[in-house]
């Protein structure tokens, strides 16, 4: 009886352990079903080899957008690769059909599409088809950066990213909008609480990471696995502008808490110095610009833009940054031929470059030369009576656009590094006389040019 | 089920292991009630393994068929405590990396819904008295007005039947003239089925006329048509349906008010369904039922049976030079008024409703209503400082803004929500944005002829310099914002208004406007900062203003700098001298002929003398407050259908065309004591 009894105990454990690993286990496949979607649909691809599903959902949404009359544009960093090394049979092909899917065929979870914003009005219409079409789609808003920058505008939400998804598939598609400075700007994808985070996995998209700024590209129609679409013309050129487009917005909040504190001067001379630095700023962008030249904001101008979102009124001059590795012996004729003559140039190609040019009514455009170094970058500073040496050390940084003075411009992305290298913890208090040898918190001695090197590297006009 | 079975899931197999955590990695959070669950489960599928394992240790040595069991058994607490270290490890990771990443900082929750109260029935309390006037619906007080002298009259409320929002609030001061007109047309305007609520404050009878009492009769109202001077008086009821309640106090002396009334009342709420019109599903009727449902008062847009069209289209204009110019809308919390510029805004040939961007000063719900029903975009601004501090920091936001959100424009338009839009205001622009451009001693495009009248104008094909900035509708230089009057607008501290700043010579620099002979805009706000009744009637009322479509302007090369004074000269060598003995204030003063050109020549001893012109602008009832539409000390205008130039003497550089017998006329500013009546007065002198 007993024995009995403990067999009926055992097998009723067993049974509801059993039951309890059932559930588990149709959970646990439930659950990894559910996000690793991924992971499965990969494993189909490769067993078919191909994943035509990617290119059904492709040619069903590239329908979706020519019934409304959207232009969008092919921003796929991986398709746009394999474009780019086919491009010259691509760009003479005519619309013959292509014998193998090559390009929208390879196992992929997105596909990635550009819209301008100006270019489509905000159609309801558009998600009702693509729901009829069987799309489901989301839409992720934020703030208008564009109107960020002023204080009491309500943020008023402009989209930015859409995903549409077909089966296994999904199409994101960024939103690039027009800013100030004439280039376009996507921003991040940032998705808010009670958006379903499973919908896609959107680690792995393309664009939204950071926002990103980009010139305005030139288009191509082209027919790429029989499916007609508007491709950046370079599509080399988009791909390595992807990989350093990065954008900073401005810091318009804390800016409008320092002019709290300290509240903006809007004399006559204030006004007119920021006039002058502003079309200097342009002007030198222009100019770098065309020679290929990579440049920054430095020392106070991107103090301005970092601290204040605008230039320092009482700075008297515009600094700009470039790293000697850029450095260019057209750079000095071409300042010249644009209208500023070159006032001083101190050091050497090999040691402490530094160039001043004279814009218009004594405001000065200075151009530092930045070496890099193991662990660290400098700058060289000359005192021209004594032949005095100095070093500026900064951390080492990346460069990240931004809008200034509406232009589009590169500032360090470690700004806070930068800034405090270079002005010390209190670079958020305003100081009106400035030392360059003293004042600096990351002032080095460097010695003492020789003598007989003077007249190269202190040459003052 | 064998074990073999159970590891040849390949879910189990451990290489697979780093796909799972991938797959938690980017499975993005927010799934909290899941996790609990399976929580839960593990937690009691660890207890039912508790169990497990001591009935092993009771029994396990019994019988060797158990075995079996035993090791199935053991494969379970493995597969157990694997999952629950996986899933704690990923939950953890998950958390971690979501916090950094992909999540909006700014933690936007959106607002939960206020869940639509399933209450059939209103608690409505409506009180009237003197001095005060309140209106609570279920206990939310919807009105309070306790301001000393103000808000006299009739305050109406229509409430939503369906859900008991409140759609519309008005004040109708029936104590002064024309003012119960006003509040018959908004009756009337108002959707059957609404709940109307209505209540007296001080006095509302006096100039409450028959028409006006009629309605309200037919509303339900039994006193209504017996309602007298200071009587208080309040009234709930459907609109063409049952009424609520009424109650009034009637005045015991003309000295005394009638006793303060408090109603309280029950109104019963029908389905949303039924307050709803039936419109066919569309996009824009959709935009309609959102509009409709919201507010009240604004007539035939929200009929059921024959709603007015909320989308226009406009012929496109041809050769369109300003399609991609934005369009600045500066709106206050005027909505019916933002309605009807809207609507004539959009039903001007050219527009391009994507241009057109709505800044609304405040956050005010209805202007932005409006701006919604028409898909157009709105834009809300925080009010700062006041007055026309206020006003003038709104303009300078709104125009940042329009230049930030289009950075490829040169130009932009910018209207005020009292304005009504010429149909052919694009075209009018269009065919004169060019100079803009290429002048530059031009300052603005202005849609609005300051001396337009409907006596003083007359050829809408003609275009005039002027030194004066008219505003109302204009056309702004992107450089000259960005580059000028940004930089230095006046800060808030200034109680400045923008438009006379902007008209001072420090930032005017002698540049001209453009403006048309006949105005392309016309101002039909009468509730404004700035503005009153008799001003309006006085000022605005008789403006001129385009009706006809595509008129093909004249001679618009003329109005380059120079070529306006080859054009002036050839006007004035061709002018006829007035004859300068008679009344110029004279109807006769002008003969009865049409289509000539004549010339008058008037005192003006240096370039800010405008005596003279200031007494003449009086007679002839046009502008006269300040100095509008002067071009080098001559103005432009017509009477009696002929071309009618004035020019001052000496200060004029056109002088010179003054035959030396004519003596220019100067006419006296009237003596302080006399009074506003000016009587133009032509002094004996000037006869020779």
């Amino acid at each position: 009886m007993q024995k009995v009894n403990k067999n009926v105990v055992l097998a009723v454990l067993s049974l509801t352990s059993l039951v309890f690993l059932l559930f588990q286990l149709y959970y646990y496949k439930f659950h990894l079903s559910q996000k690793n979607g991924v992971v499965f649909s990969k494993a189909r691809g490769s067993q078919s080899g191909q994943d035509s599903t990617r290119w059904h959902v492709v040619r069903k949404f590239l329908g979706l957008i020519s019934s409304h009359n959207i232009p969008v544009y092919l921003i796929d960093p991986l398709i746009l690769g394999l474009v780019d090394k086919d491009i010259e049979q691509i760009r003479s092909s005519a619309d013959g059909p292509s014998p193998e899917c090559k390009y929208f065929c390879a196992p992929r979870d997105f596909t990635t599409f550009a819209l301008l914003d100006k270019a489509w009005k905000h159609e309801v219409g558009l998600f009702r088809t693509a729901e009829k079409m069987g799309f489901q789609w989301l839409k992720v808003l934020n703030k208008d950066p564009r109107l960020d920058g002023m204080d009491d505008l309500s943020g008023t939400e402009i989209p930015l990213h859409y995903i549409f998804k077909l089966s296994s598939h999904a199409i994101h598609l960024v939103v690039f909008y027009e800013r100030s400075g004439n280039f376009l700007w996507h921003g991040p994808l940032r998705l808010k609480q009670h958006v379903d985070r499973k919908f896609v996995p959107f680690r792995k998209l393309h664009f939204g990471r950071y926002p990103g700024a980009y010139e305005k590209p030139e288009l191509l129609l082209v027919s790429i696995d029989d499916l007609k679409v508007q491709i950046p013309k370079n599509p080399s050129s988009f791909l390595e502008e992807m990989s350093h487009s990065r954008f900073l917005e401005c810091r318009y909040r804390e800016a409008r808490a320092f002019f709290q504190v300290y509240p903006d001067d809007a004399s006559f001379d204030a006004v007119e110095f920021r006039k002058k630095a502003k079309s200097l700023l342009h002007l030198a962008a222009l100019t770098l610009n065309n020679l290929g030249v990579k440049f920054w904001l430095s020392s106070g101008t991107c103090l301005g833009w970092y601290r204040q979102c605008s230039v320092i009124p009482y700075s008297k001059d515009v600094d700009l940054g470039i790293f000697i590795r850029d450095y260019k012996a057209d750079i000095i004729p071409a300042f010249q031929k644009a209208g500023l003559p070159l006032k001083h140039k101190f050091g050497k190609v090999e040691d402490s470059l530094e160039l001043s040019f004279q814009g218009d009514d004594d405001v000065k455009l200075d151009i530092f030369f930045f070496y890099e170094e193991d662990d660290y970058v400098w700058n060289g500073g000359t005192q021209a009576k004594s032949g005095k040496k100095f070093k500026y050390l900064f951390p080492k940084f990346t460069l990240c656009w931004t809008e200034f003075v509406e232009l589009k411009v590169h500032v360090p992305c470690e700004t806070l590094q930068y800034v405090e290298a270079n002005y010390g913890p209190d670079w958020k208090v305003p100081v009106k006389t400035w030392d360059w040898k003293n004042s600096p918190s990351n002032v080095q001695y460097n010695g003492v040019w020789p003598v007989d090197e003077w007249d190269e590297v202190i040459q003052i006009y | 089920m064998t074990m073999d079975e159970w590891k040849h899931n390949p879910i189990i197999k451990p290489h697979k292991k780093r796909s799972w955590y991938l797959a938690w990695k980017y499975k993005l959070m927010n799934q909290r009630a899941l996790r609990k669950l399976c929580q839960v489960i593990h937690s009691q599928a660890r207890g039912g393994l508790g169990r497990i394992i001591w009935g092993l240790q009771a029994y396990g040595a019994d019988v060797g068929v158990e075995t079996g069991a035993v090791l199935f058994l053991l494969v379970t607490v493995i597969v157990n405590i694997k999952l629950i270290l996986d899933t704690r490890r990923a939950a953890y990771e998950e958390e971690e990396e979501s916090a950094q990443n992909y999540d909006d900082e700014m933690l936007n929750v959106e607002a939960p819904r206020h869940p639509v109260s399933n209450k059939k029935v209103l608690d409505v309390e409506v009180y009237s008295s003197q001095s005060k006037v309140y209106v609570a619906v279920d206990g939310t007080t919807v009105l309070e007005d306790e301001a000393r002298e103000q808000g006299r009259g009739i305050h109406v409320i229509v409430l939503n039947q369906a859900t008991g929002h409140v759609m519309a609030k008005r004040v109708f001061d029936t104590y002064s003239p024309h003012e119960d007109e006003a509040m018959v047309l908004f009756l009337n305007m108002v959707a059957r089925g609404r709940i109307l609520i209505f209540t007296i404050k001080d006095e509302g009878s006096f100039h409450l006329k028959d028409t006006a009492k009629n309605v309200l009769k037919s509303l339900g109202s039994q006193v209504a048509p017996f309602l007298s001077w200071r009587d208080m008086w309040t009234f709930v009821g459907k609109k063409g349906g049952e009424v609520y309640g009424e109650k009034h106090a009637k005045s015991p002396a003309l000295s005394t008010w009638g006793d303060p009334v408090l109603l309280k009342t029950e109104v019963h709420l029908t389905s949303v369904e039924d307050a709803e019109c039936h419109w066919p599903d569309t996009e824009l009727n959709r935009r309609r039922r959102r509009f409709c449902s919201k507010v009240e008062g604004y007539g035939s847009v929200c009929s059921c049976k024959d709603p007015t069209p909320i989308e226009f289209n406009p012929d496109p204009l041809k050769d369109n030079k300003v399609f991609d110019v934005p369009v600045a809308v500066i709106a206050g919390n005027r909505p019916n008024y933002l309605y009807r510029m809207l609507r004539s805004l959009l039903s001007a040939q050219g527009v391009n409703p994507q241009m057109i961007t709505v800044f609304i000063d405040g956050y005010y719900e209805e202007p932005m209503d409006v701006v919604e029903l028409f898909g157009l975009s709105g834009i809300q601004h925080t009010p700062i400082s006041i007055k026309n501090a206020r006003v003038s920091q709104h303009y300078k936001a709104s125009l940042t803004a329009t230049f930030n959100l289009f950075p490829d424009a040169k130009f932009a338009v910018v209207l005020e929500e009292d304005l009504d839009i010429s149909v052919d205001f694009f075209s009018f622009l269009s065919q004169s944005i060019h100079l803009l451009e290429e002048d530059e001693s031009l300052y603005c495009i202005s849609a609005w002829n300051d001396q337009g009248y409907e006596h003083t104008a007359e050829d809408p094909s003609l275009l005039y310099r002027v030194e004066t900035m008219p505003g109302l509708g204009w056309v702004l230089r992107k450089s000259l914002y960005k580059d000028e009057l940004e930089p230095k607008w006046p800060t808030p501290e200034k109680l400045w208004d923008w438009d006379m700043w902007m008209r001072m010579p420090e930032q005017r620099k002698g540049r001209e406007c453009i403006i048309p002979d006949i105005s392309r805009s016309y101002h039909f706000g009468i509730v404004g900062l700035n503005m009153n009744g008799y001003f309006h009637e006085a000022y605005f009322k008789k403006h001129k203003f385009n009706t006809v479509p595509n008129v093909q302007l004249k001679n618009v090369e003329s109005l380059r700098k120079d070529a306006y004074e080859a054009e002036i000269h050839r006007l004035l060598g061709e002018a006829e001298v007035l004859d300068h003995s008679k009344n110029p204030c004279e109807d006769s003063f002008v003969p009865d002929t049409e289509g000539k050109v004549y010339v008058m020549f008037i005192k003006m001893e240096q370039e800010a003398d405008f005596t003279t012109w200031t007494q003449l602008a009086k007679c002839l009832h046009i502008w006269d407050l300040d100095v509008r539409g002067n071009h080098k000390g001559l103005w432009r205008l017509f009477r009696k259908k002929n071309h009618f130039l004035v020019v001052g003497v000496p200060a004029s550089p056109y002088s010179s065309k003054k035959p030396p017998s004519v003596m220019p006329i100067y006419m006296e500013p009237p003596a302080k004591e006399e009074g506003a009546v000016a009587v133009p007065a032509v002094a004996a002198a000037e006869q020779t």
